[in-house]
This record gives structure tokens, sequence and C-alpha cells, in this order.
């Protein structure tokens, strides 16, 4: 009925009333108390700033053009004075058609109506009359009472499932992450079958340091695992596969009596015992059923001046009664993940399997940041698939360098300790598809054209250069990648005897290049059809 | 006698009543659909045209019998009648939902046909009385 819902309309509120007058209207004034570039009709600008405008933006302010007459606020520069100066003019503009508008007796007529605002008396009709689908407040949480277990799908959660959370007896499988910003939050639960790996920051100080939780063991190991989801008959514990200690200066070493728990303590003027990262090791059987968990930690160390540290969190998967062993593509490469490479064992008279471990992985040289060839320690960067990379360091050579162990160690430089010999073809060759390996081969150039026969000086290897030939192989709308030749080419130099006293430093260097030899795709066609026009063999059946 | 300059008036008032009519009805559908013209103010302003239609085509039958049997009761009549029309007419003047230009121009022209054609009547009334 109107009267009550002129009554109520006496009730609500609205918005505020509109500004009609044009002299007060700026469409171009955005900033709140500043002056706005080129915005002639902006009140906060003063006669200087008005001096330093080129055009105006907005020119004319008006009212709807239909009305028979009405007010216009005119702005424009005046360029012709030194300095410029804006010029604001009222006029009134006039409709010359004979349909102009000259009067309304309809309030919203020109403009759009303003939107009724919500009170409690209108809201379900304007909910009704506007609203649209709109997501539920409460997530479905989990029930982590254990006494409310739903019976009827009781068999349906027993077994974990991928991204359920892996639950121990009080919570979840913790895995700190950091959430809006760097810290750490200690609510992000461990998805099963879900790998992660997060860094977080968690802000420490000495004299709590045995008092927070999160940087004891026992905080990551407390609780036992549950096999089963919603089942507490059965648990896990999560037992301590190693520990490594991380010094104040970086260096990890591995302790003796690696299973014993430490829990920080104060010694000398250091917290020690921290945990500064975590490695979860789940395995489970294809049932979904956790059999087995095992921790890694990293301890360190603090001292009264650390307000923060950086912990880093992972957790792994693995099925049991597997061996782990990542493809690297199926079956075609994929950009980014290693060459898969190894050895085949001189097993006579059955020399069947190549032997893929870690240790057989194709590796170059990694550029460390001491460029000292012989201080590298070894470290060494894995291939990936795709990515061409170049490495190396510097030699510095003495007069009394000698040449043969300086050309082994090069050459174990470069190559590394377990130079393998095959790589594999596809993403994922197994071992006993011996068809499916490319050998390595290899190839030896020098430096320099050794002109004279006397070749009795010192060669030693400064160069190592794997260049990996790839083809796209299968349909074309899917090609995958193929690895069809691997050549390294070690390249030698002469290293002429120094005079004592002189040093020479040389550059050695590493490189990996992959090629694409695919031929293009050359569309296969049907052959063109034949007519076959031959006349049957008794045609002419009286004449012949 | 009967006054041929009201006769006359009364007949160019008819034509031009047709012209009016045809003019503001068209206008009225040109409004609705170029401005946003809701039904609770469309209805009145067809109504309250078609009631004018009425009262015009009764006005002008009555004033032309009245003129031409000379007989002051049906001019009369016809005067009172030209009250309702005459107030319509301000309507649509001044209190119509969009009021254009034209709208002003022809109701302005129709108040003024208005105002010589009572005064013609009220001259052939004196005239008949006498």
């Amino acid at each position: 009925a109107p009267e009550t819902r002129a009554a109520a309309g006496a009730r609500t509120r609205s918005g505020p009333a509109p500004v009609t007058d044009v002299a007060e209207l700026c469409v171009c004034d955005l900033l709140v108390a500043q002056c706005d570039v080129n915005c002639c009709c902006d009140p906060d600008c003063s006669a200087a700033e008005f001096s330093l405008f080129t055009t105006c933006s907005v020119p004319i302010v008006t009212g709807d053009s239909r009305l028979c007459s009405q007010k216009a606020a005119v702005y424009s520069l005046d360029v012709k004075t030194n300095p410029p100066e804006r010029i604001f003019k009222l006029i009134d503009q006039v409709n010359p058609s004979v349909f102009c508008i000259h009067a309304t007796n309809y309030k919203q007529a020109l403009s759009f109506p303003s939107p009724d605002m919500p009170t409690s008396e209108n809201f379900d009709q304007l909910l009704k009359r506007f609203g649209s689908g709109s997501f539920s407040a409460e997530p479905d949480s989990w029930d982590m009472n254990p006494d409310t277990e739903n019976p009827s799908d009781a068999n349906e959660t027993s077994r974990y499932e991928y991204g359920v959370p892996v639950q121990t007896v009080d919570a979840f499988l913790r895995l700190p992450s950091p959430v809006v910003s760097s810290w750490c939050s200690d609510a992000n639960p461990a998805g099963f079958l879900v790998n992660q790996a997060t860094k977080c920051t968690r802000s420490v100080s000495m004299e709590k340091c045995d008092t927070i939780q999160a940087l004891s063991m026992l905080f990551y190991i407390n609780s036992s695992i549950l096999a089963k989801c919603h089942e507490f008959v059965f648990q896990v514990n999560i037992t301590v596969r190693s520990i490594a200690v991380q010094s104040l200066n970086g260096m990890w070493t591995l302790p003796h009596g690696s299973d014993a728990l430490r829990l920080p303590m104060i010694l000398d003027a250091l917290c020690i015992n921290i945990v500064l990262g975590v490695t979860y090791h789940i395995t489970y059987t294809d049932a979904g059923e956790i059999i087995e968990a095992a921790a890694a930690f990293v301890l360190g160390a603090i001292n009264k001046e650390t307000l923060s540290i950086q912990q880093s969190f992972e957790i792994s998967f693995t099925q049991a009664n597997t061996e782990p062993v990542a493809l690297s593509g199926n079956p075609g490469y994929v950009v980014g993940l290693p060459v898969r490479a190894g050895f085949r064992p001189q097993r006579y008279p059955f020399p069947g399997e190549i032997n893929t471990n870690k240790y057989g992985q194709l590796t170059i040289l990694q550029s460390t940041s001491s460029q000292d060839c012989l201080a590298a320690q070894g470290a060494r960067a894995p291939v990936l698939f795709g990515y061409n990379m170049i490495s190396g360091c510097t030699l510095r050579i003495t007069a009394a360098t000698k040449c043969q162990p300086l050309t082994q160690t090069l050459l174990d430089l470069l190559k590394g300790q377990n130079f393998p010999e095959y790589v594999a073809s596809f993403g994922n060759s197994q071992d006993q598809d011996v068809l499916d390996w490319v050998p390595i081969t290899h190839l030896h150039t020098s430096e320099q054209r050794i002109s004279n026969t006397f070749q009795s000086s010192c060669q030693i290897p400064v160069s190592l250069e794997i260049e990996v030939k790839w083809t796209k192989y299968g349909s074309l709308v899917n090609p995958q990648a193929r690895i069809v030749n691997v050549t390294a080419t070690i390249t030698t130099t002469t290293l002429k005897q120094l005079p004592s006293g002189r040093e020479r430093t040389i550059p050695i260097t590493s490189s990996v290049v992959f090629t694409d030899i695919s031929s293009p795709a050359e569309p296969g066609y049907k052959a063109w059809p034949t007519i076959n026009a031959k006349l049957p063999f008794d045609f002419f059946f009286p004449f012949v | 006698l009967c006054s041929v300059p009201l006769q006359v008036l009364l007949y160019a008032n008819g034509l031009y009543f047709i012209f009016y009519f045809l003019a503001t009805l068209t206008m009225i559908v040109y409004k609705s659909q170029v401005f946003s013209y809701p039904e609770e103010f469309l209805a009145p302003d067809l109504t309250l045209l078609l009631v004018m239609a009425v009262l015009e085509a009764l006005r002008l039958h009555l004033g032309s019998e009245g003129n031409l049997t000379e007989e002051e009761a049906p001019l009369g009549l016809s005067l009172a009648v030209t009250v309702g029309s005459v107030i319509l007419s301000v309507y649509f003047l001044v209190w119509q939902t969009y009021v254009l230009k034209a709208d002003v121009i022809l109701n302005a022209v129709l108040l003024l046909t208005y105002g010589l054609v009572s005064v013609l009547k009220v001259m052939a009334i004196a005239a008949f009385i006498r």
C-alpha cells in the first residue's frame, strides 16, 4: 500500500542529495585538497597553478542538453596573457529545437534513480529482487572431534585421499608456511600426496629460545600420525632419520649419535639445537594408508643479536616398495627436468641393463663464488633438458705445477666423479630397455694446431662441451622430445712451461648446448586416384 | 440573428483541435520512447487527453447548436464545458509529465482560441437575450 511505503520511505535513510549546480560540479577533481593537472574546474587550484596548465580537460559542464534552457559552466584557458589565466563563465545554454524539454513534473526524469538504502525492513525484499547466488559463509569444516564420527561414510573416509590433511593424534601434521606475510603460520596442514616445500620467518629471542615451541624438535615429532583417516587404532610414530647441525657461519656437520633428541639449550652465549629445517618423508601404501614417517632435521644456533630466523620445511611422499626415481617426462623430455643418464655395468654374458642411480646423473661443473678451480670442492649442477648452460672457473698455474696430475685434476673437475656413459632417450626410459639409451660420444680437439710433430709438450683439457641433439617425435599435435645424440667434446691446450716465479691463469669452461635437429613435419598425402579404364578381355568378342 | 464570426471561429476551433489532438498524442508517443516515461505517469496523460477530446466535441456541438438555433441555453452550457477544457489545457501546459516547447506553443494557441471563442459566445448570448 502506498501509505505504508511512504511511511517506510520516511524512516529509511537515503543517500546524499545529488549535486546539480553546474558551477560546483567537477569530474576531473580527483585528488582531495590538491590541484589536479589540467583540471580547470578544480577549486583546489590557485592562479599560479592555473598558469601551468596547457589545456582544460573538462571545457564545459552542463546538465541534460535536451532542456530548452539551462545553465552551463564554461572553463577555458586564455593563453594570450602571460602567465595563462583560467576563464570561468556561467552561461545560459539554449536548445533551439522545438522539442526541447520546457519543464518536467517527474522528479527522476533525467537522472538515474538513487538505489534504496537497505534497512532491516526492506532487506529481504531487496535481496529477493536484486540478490543472486552467493557462497556459504561456513565451509564444510573437518570434524576434529573423534567422538562424532559419522558411521555412514566411515568406509570412505578411512583411507587418505589426495589433498586430505594428514591427521595426527591431536590435530594434523603441520607444515609451517608463510600466509599473508613471510611469518610462519603453524596452521598449514600437510596434504596427503602433496609434496610441498615452504620457507618462512620466525621471530626468536635468546631469552625465550627454550620456551618457543616451534624451535624445538619435539614440536615436530611429538604427535603420531594416524595410519588411516579418522581411525585412532593404528598410529605411526615419526622417527628421526637424521640430524644435521648448521653452525653460525653456515657450515653443516653430521654429529655422532644422530638419532638422539636434541632440545634447545643455552650454551655459552648461544642458544643451540633450534630447528632451522624439517624434511618429512612419508611412506604410504596404495590402499591410502601411511605406514612410515621419518623426519630429517637441520638444527642451528642463534646468538643475542638474532631477531628472526628462516625455517624451511619440506614433505615428500613415497609409495611403499617402490624406488622413487623421478621421470623426466612421459615419454618425451619436459623442459627443465634433469637429463637421465646411467652406466652399463660390464656384466658378461648378459650386458642387459643400464644402472641409473642418482650418481649417474649428467652434471656439469657449477660456478662458485670463488672462481678458483682447485678450490671448487666439486660442486656440480644437474643438466636440465632444454636449458643451455655454461659454467667455468679459473685455474692458476705456477712454475711448479706438474702436467700429469693437473690433467687428471682438470678432467675430474670437468667431467665429475661419475661421468655417465649412456643418456636416456626418452624421459621415461626404463633401465631394462637398452635400445632406449643413447651412448655418449667422446671427442677430443686441440686448441692450437700443432705444427710441429714434437708432441711431448703438455696438453691440458680446458673446456668440456656437451652437445645434446634432440628431435621431435610422435604426433604433430603433441610432439615429444627425444634425445638422439650426445657428444662430449674436450678441448685441450698446450701448457707451456713457465719461468719460475711467474703465474698464469687459464679459464676453464664447461657448457651444455641443446640442439633441435627435428626435421620439419611433412604431410603425407594419399596417392592420386588413378582411372582404372581397362576394357574387359572379351569386349570385342565376335571380332577378337 | 446568429453570429457568423462565432460560427467561423467554432469551425476553425474544431479543425485546430483535431490537429492539436493528433500532435499531442504523437508527442506523448515520442516522449515515451525517448524519455523515461513510467506507466503511472503515462496513463493519466493519455486519459486526460481523451477526456479533453470528448469535452471538446461536446463543447463545439453545443456552441454550434446554440449559435445556429439562437438559443442561450446551449451556449451557456458550452461556456461551462469550456471551463473544463481550459483546465485540461492548462494541465497540458503546466502539469504534464514532460512539457516540451511544442506543447507550450500548442496549448497557448488553444487557450487563445478558447478565449476568443468565449468572448464571442458571451456577445452572442447577450445578443440573443435582448
